[in-house]
Parts: C-alpha cells; sequence; structure tokens
C-alpha cells in the first residue's frame, strides 16, 4: 500500500488509523520536550541567547538577572511528583514549565515543597457526553453552559501538615453563577428587541395567517446569569478542612516587593478553566495561574467579563502563603466599569488597534474602579470542632 | 495575563517581529472611530462586472501563481489582494442567495484563521479541486492566519469556482472582525487597514446559503423566525453588512436549543430554534436535514433535534486551547454522509505545544 492510500484510508473508519496515532506521539514527544527548561543556563549568567526571554520574564522587577542568586541550592527543598515532569537541574531551575492545554493528552505536573503539595491538570474541553452529565447532574439550572469547558482541569495547594487546602476548578465556579435574570443586555439588544415587537405588531394588525407566531418568542424564557459572572475564591479540601476559617483583616496587604523578586519560579502553570465568546459580544473567562518560588506561592485566579459596548468587569482572587511562617492570605478585589470609561483611557496612548487592549485583563484591571476589596487569613476554627 | 486569542504563540511571535505603527488610522490621534468603515470603501465593488468571470489562460496563470505562493502560507502583496478581492466579485456577486449544489461535496464548517488545519482538512477530505468543497462560513478571526486562510479560499473560488463555494459566517462582517482579530492582524501584516476593507468588502457579496440535492440545507447559523420557505431566501438583498436584526441575521447567527419553539438568549439578542422548528422546516421544504455551523464541539460534528441538525465545527484544538476534534461531512454520489474527524496539523520541525513563559504575575 502506498503511502498515500494509506493516508487516505487511515481515516476511514475500520482501518487502523495509523496517522492519529502517529500524530498522538508527537503531539506526547513535543509536549514533553517543551516542559524541559531551554538550554540556556537558569542560573545567574544569563547567557546571550537567554536573554530575550529572561528580559521578559524579570518585567515585573527592576533588578537584574545577577543580583538573584538562586545558587543556594546545596539541599533543594522541593521534590516533582510526576516522572514526566523534567529532573530539576538543581535548584533555581524552572523545572516545570507549562506546555499550552492540548489534545486528549494529560498534563499532570505536581510538586512537593515542605509540607505543601502543588499540582495542577490540564485537559482538553469536556466532550459531549460529560457535557450531558454536567447539565443534567450539576448544572440544571444554567440554560446554557459555556462553550469551552476545561472541566477536567484544576490547580491544587495543600497543607499535608494542616490536612487543609484549596482547590481551583470549573464546576464549583460555575455552581457560583446565579439563576436570574442578570440585568445585562448585550449592546444591540434594545434595537433587536425594537425591531421584533414591531413585527409583532404588524403581525396581528394584519390579522396574521398564522405561519409564524412571534408572540411567544419575545420572552426571555431562561433567566440565568448569562455573563457567567462567578463570585468563585476556590474550593477547600483536605482531611481536615472543615477546621479551618477565613479571617477577615483588610488592614493585611500582599507583600507586593517579596512578591515582585525576581526569585526563581520553581513551578508554573496558567490555564483557563471557563469561557464563553458570549456569541461574539464580548468575553467571559476564568483563568487561574500559580507560580511557587522556594519561599512563597501566590496563586491568581481571575474572572474577566467584556460586555462589548457595555461593561467590564474583573474579579481577582489571589492566594498567597509564606512557607517560613505557613501563613496563608486571600485577597479578593472586584473592578467593574463602563466599557466606554474604561477604553476611554486608552485613547490616550496612541494604539493603532485600541480594542486590544481590552484583550488583556491585565490593562482592564489597571483602568477598572474597584468596587470591592476583602483580606482574609486563613486561621483554624475555635472551640466548636 | 492575556485572554481572548492573544496569549502569545510561538508561531504567532514571529509574526509580530515589526510591530506597524500606522499612520493610516492612527496619525489623526484619538479619533480613530472616524476610520472609514463603511460599505465600499476600498473601491474594490466600483466596477462590478455585468457577467461572470471568464477564466482566460492568463487568469488561470496569475491564480495559480497566487495558491501556489498561499499554499505555502505567504501572503500576496496588498494590490494582489485588491486584484483578487475585484476578481472575486466578479464570481460570488453571480451567485444565487440559496446555491444549489450537487454531490459528491464535503460540508466544512469554522475554520477561524487555523491556516495549518486548513490545509490538514484538505489533506484529510481530499485535494481541491478533485474533491468538492462547501465551506459554511467564518474564514476569518481567532487564529493568527485570518489573511492567509481567506486568501487561499477565495482564490480557490475564482480558480475553480464549480469547485468550491464559500458561503458567509457571522465572522465576514466589518463589525466583528474589528473586535476578534482579523483587523488587527491586517493592519500587523500590511501596516494599514486597506486589505481588511477589501475582504469586507469582498464579503458582502457571499452567498448565504447553499443546498445539496435539494436535500440538505446548510448555512453558517440557523433558521429564523422570518424564514418558513427556502424560496423566502431567495428573495433576500444579501449584499450588505450582516444586519443587527432580521431574517439575514438570524441565518448567520441563531442556534439550535433543546426548549422547543423560538427563543430569546437572555443576552437579550439572538433567537434559539427548538426541535419543533426544525422538524417543521425541513418538512415544509422537503429536506432531510439542516447543516449549519458558528458553535464548537468537542467531537467537530454533534447531532442535535433528533438528527433534524447537525452543527459541523472544523478548527481542531480551537483558539490553540481547546483540545477538541474538528470534523467534515462527506456526502457521496448516493447522498450517503460520512464524518471526517481529525486533529490538529503536526508540523515537522515546528512545536506544536508553545510553552508558556512562566511570568511574576501579581
Amino acid at each position: 500500500m502506498s503511502e498515500q492510500q494509506e493516508k487516505q484510508n487511515a481515516f476511514r473508519p475500520g482501518g487502523i488509523n495509523t496517522i492519529h496515532i502517529d500524530a498522538a506521539r508527537k503531539m506526547h514527544a513535543s509536549t514533553v520536550r517543551a516542559r524541559v527548561p531551554t538550554r540556556a543556563a537558569p542560573s545567574a549568567s544569563a547567557t546571550a541567547a537567554g536573554a530575550a526571554s529572561t528580559a521578559r520574564f524579570m518585567m515585573p522587577s527592576p533588578r537584574t538577572a545577577s543580583t538573584s542568586s538562586p545558587g543556594k541550592a546545596g539541599h533543594p527543598r522541593h521534590k516533582c511528583n510526576n516522572p514526566n515532569n523534567p529532573a530539576c537541574a538543581g535548584c533555581g531551575g524552572v523545572i516545570i514549565p507549562s506546555p499550552q492545554a492540548f489534545m486528549p493528552l494529560e498534563d499532570k505536573p505536581s510538586m512537593t515543597l515542605g509540607s505543601w503539595t502543588v499540582s495542577s491538570q490540564k485537559r482538553p474541553i469536556l466532550n459531549a457526553g460529560e457535557l450531558e452529565t454536567w447539565e443534567k447532574e450539576h448544572l440544571g439550572g444554567l440554560g446554557a453552559l459555556p462553550e469551552m469547558i476545561f472541566g477536567n482541569n484544576y490547580v491544587q495547594i495543600l497543607d499535608e501538615e494542616r490536612g487543609w487546602g484549596l482547590e481551583f476548578n470549573a464546576l464549583d465556579a460555575l455552581k457560583l453563577v446565579k439563576l436570574e435574570d442578570s440585568g445585562i443586555r448585550v449592546a444591540h439588544s434594545q434595537d433587536w428587541m425594537a425591531s421584533k415587537l414591531k413585527a409583532q405588531q404588524e403581525q396581528h394588525g394584519s390579522a396574521a395567517d398564522g405561519d409564524v407566531d412571534m408572540s411567544a418568542a419575545l420572552e426571555i424564557v431562561k433567566n440565568y446569569d448569562w455573563t457567567y459572572t462567578t463570585n468563585y475564591e476556590g474550593t477547600a479540601i483536605g482531611p481536615r478542612a472543615g477546621e479551618y476559617e477565613w479571617r477577615v483583616d483588610n488592614s493585611v496587604k500582599l507583600p507586593v516587593g517579596l512578591l515582585s523578586r525576581p526569585d526563581p519560579i520553581l513551578y508554573f502553570d496558567d490555564m483557563i478553566l471557563f469561557e464563553d465568546e458570549l456569541a461574539d459580544c464580548g468575553i467571559s473567562m476564568l483563568n487561574v495561574k500559580i507560580r511557587v518560588m522556594e519561599e512563597r506561592l501566590l496563586l491568581l485566579s481571575r474572572f474577566f467579563l467584556r460586555v462589548d459596548n457595555v461593561l467590564i468587569r474583573v474579579q481577582d482572587t489571589r492566594v498567597y502563603v509564606e512557607f517560613a511562617d505557613n501563613r496563608v492570605v486571600r485577597e479578593v478585589k472586584r473592578y467593574e466599569g463602563a466599557y466606554d470609561a474604561v477604553i476611554a483611557q486608552h485613547r490616550m496612548s496612541h494604539s493603532h488597534d485600541p480594542k486590544a487592549a481590552l484583550r488583556d485583563s491585565n490593562w482592564v484591571a489597571e483602568h477598572t474602579p474597584v468596587i470591592e476589596r476583602r483580606c482574609e487569613v486563613l486561621t483554624k476554627c475555635e472551640g466548636n470542632k | 495575563m492575556d485572554v481572548d486569542m492573544d496569549v502569545p504563540m510561538h508561531d504567532a511571535v514571529s509574526e509580530q517581529l515589526t510591530p506597524t505603527i500606522t499612520e493610516d488610522v492612527d496619525a489623526s490621534g484619538d479619533d480613530y472611530q472616524d476610520i472609514d468603515f463603511k460599505p465600499g470603501s476600498s473601491g474594490i465593488a466600483d466596477h462590478k462586472a455585468s457577467k461572470p468571470l471568464e477564466l482566460t489562460g492568463e487568469n488561470i496563470n496569475q491564480l495559480d501563481k497566487w495558491i501556489e505562493k498561499l499554499g505555502k502560507c505567504e501572503i500576496l502583496s496588498e494590490d494582489d489582494v485588491a486584484r483578487l478581492c475585484k476578481m472575486a466579485i466578479d464570481v460570488v456577486q453571480f451567485e444565487e442567495n440559496v446555491k444549489p449544489i450537487s454531490v459528491p461535496v464535503t460540508i466544512c464548517g469554522d475554520v477561524h484563521g487555523q491556516y495549518h488545519d486548513l490545509m490538514e482538512l484538505f489533506k484529510i477530505g481530499g485535494p481541491c479541486p478533485d474533491t468538492n468543497y462547501l465551506f459554511m462560513g467564518d474564514y476569518v478571526d481567532r487564529g493568527y492566519y485570518s489573511v492567509e486562510t481567506v486568501s487561499y479560499l477565495v482564490a480557490m473560488k475564482i480558480r475553480y469556482p464549480r469547485r468550491i463555494t464559500i458561503l458567509r459566517g457571522n465572522h465576514e462582517s466589518r463589525q466583528i472582525t474589528q473586535v476578534y482579530g482579523f483587523y488587527d492582524e491586517c493592519l500587523r501584516k500590511y501596516g494599514s487597514a486597506n486589505v481588511w476593507k477589501m475582504f469586507t468588502d469582498l464579503f458582502d457579496y457571499f452567498p448565504i446559503t447553499a443546498l445539496v440535492e435539494n436535500k440538505i440545507f446548510c448555512l453558517h447559523g440557523g433558521l429564523s423566525p422570518m424564514i418558513e420557505t427556502i424560496d423566502q431566501v431567495r428573495e433576500l438583498n444579501r449584499v450588505q453588512e450582516v444586519p443587527h436584526e432580521g431574517p439575514m441575521c438570524d441565518l448567520l447567527w441563531s442556534d439550535p436549543d433543546d426548549r422547543g419553539g423560538w427563543g430569546i438568549s437572555p443576552r437579550g439578542a439572538g433567537f434559539t430554534f427548538g426541535q419543533d422548528i426544525s422538524e417543521q422546516f425541513n418538512h415544509t421544504n422537503n429536506l432531510t436535514f439542516v447543516a449549519r455551523a458558528h458553535q464548537l464541539v468537542m467531537e467537530g460534528y454533534a447531532w442535535s433535534h433528533q438528527q433534524n441538525v447537525v452543527t459541523i465545527f472544523s478548527a481542531p484544538n480551537y483558539c490553540y486551547r481547546c483540545g477538541n476534534q474538528a470534523a467534515i461531512m462527506e456526502v457521496d454520489e448516493n447522498n450517503n454522509r460520512q464524518f471526517l474527524q481529525y486533529d490538529p496539523s503536526v508540523r515537522p520541525g515546528e512545536p506544536t505545544v508553545t510553552r508558556k513563559t512562566p511570568d511574576y504575575f501579581l
């Protein structure tokens, strides 16, 4: 059989999908390869080749790479829990770079640092069967689920010592979407509804021949928040999760200075939990990022909503753990503003494509008013348990 | 944190080596909204022919050169895009609102600028023109190669007008492409919005539906409460920007739903239609089923309304992150149909996954 025929046949049902297998194999190889740190040594001496990426890497901090000394090596306190992770080339290397979510290939890195274990998983969006289960068993009230649900993705941090941890996943986030009318309408809604109303009236006026019954069509039947706004702040996990609670203390601030230090990142992941394009009227997305350094970790879960020409909403949940004193802090910040007011700020800054800024949630968060901030510290429950 | 499709992909980053500062748009400071976004502003539709384009030896030669270039994922020059779009108008303007199609034909859904996956599609479905193709819209936006993708499909359309049909999707519009990437990509690749204007002017002429052997009604979105018979589609004036409401809008935007009857999306605009509606429509028009695209499905295709409607989606690993399969539907000489599913193309020597550089997010 010629190669051409083989290719043709490979995709017909009944044959052996050699190409599929080969593609999957290559895909797997490249995913695994993508985890291996670049050869440009991750040590203090940034080589010319690595300079470009390093520059970007270090961006938030004015310090140069040479001042950070990951060289305390000697006894790395951390270990990789997944054999697919590349070996840590001495403390200070980026041991778990994150490949993009990809294919029906599981990507499930994990590491342990002191008493803390950090794990994450990336899988493709839910398939038809999984979606049906979610619709029937978990989220029946939602008229329509977001079109991209990375329902098997999660980020998890677990403190073995306390028996307490926190997980971020799509299902728990979507369970918090309100089952009521959000009151928000897309920009052209009024025109659209008005034209429908007119059509309806005309029809009634002309003693409709009954072919198209518009009267039933003018009610919005499904009342759920189609923007998928969620106040999700993580799900408590672990055998003794119930023994801990969050004590609000708004005077607590995240140590921006410490977190801006270019300490080597030992573990990094960045994933989407769900996303919907709102029928091309904007975007609704929940994203989680985590980075673990030798002395602390930071997790950011960001809900981002943009209804084009209508409104902008961001909700950030940051979880910060300082390993030395095992302190866990959670900060929740909500931003909301009118679309026009936010984009107006960008008109000052002479860009060729102003809307591009509205795709950058960092820019948006910076330019949208904060409407709520709450900070809380993880505390052991008193008495009752 | 990046959202939307601006996640810096390996292959996209290399595109951005020279950030184009575009005088065209920005010269006047903050009044970017004054760009001429009116239909016809590119002038490509100014001198339309009165009869369909005839393929001369010279034309064919030119087209084959363009196709060869585009086949290597290289963009055409701005002047060539102007010529391409003018020729294309003289092909598609003569097509009917409901383009009749005979079997065999392979029906495809959204492509969204995923050029390499489109090439994969042709490998799996068979090369054009040996295989007849019907594309149901959404060639641009989201992916990083909208320009190459739409140029290639349009060039193929002119070269093999009876072998390939390209319908209009809701993304083939001025308004949507400004938000979802095509406009931005044109600015980056050409340094001005001219190419974007030409293509969006051309999109106004794309046919909006097709009818395969009088049995399969194909369109991008779905049904409209104002359209009961296929003849009513024939009466529409389609040459315009996709309107915000009305039958043409519905055909490009609506979605099937589990709930019966007509529904209005909680977003406050846009219809959903139930199984009773699809059944009635298929019965009235003596159809087997409706084939549409417009919605992402993990398996690449999905039947709904008890096989009255099928959704086909042909962009694998949509937005380079969904991990979904893509599919196309072959309908053979005997009207038998078969779905071919496929994964993203694997490009030798190029990483299929991009490592996200760890960043010091705060």
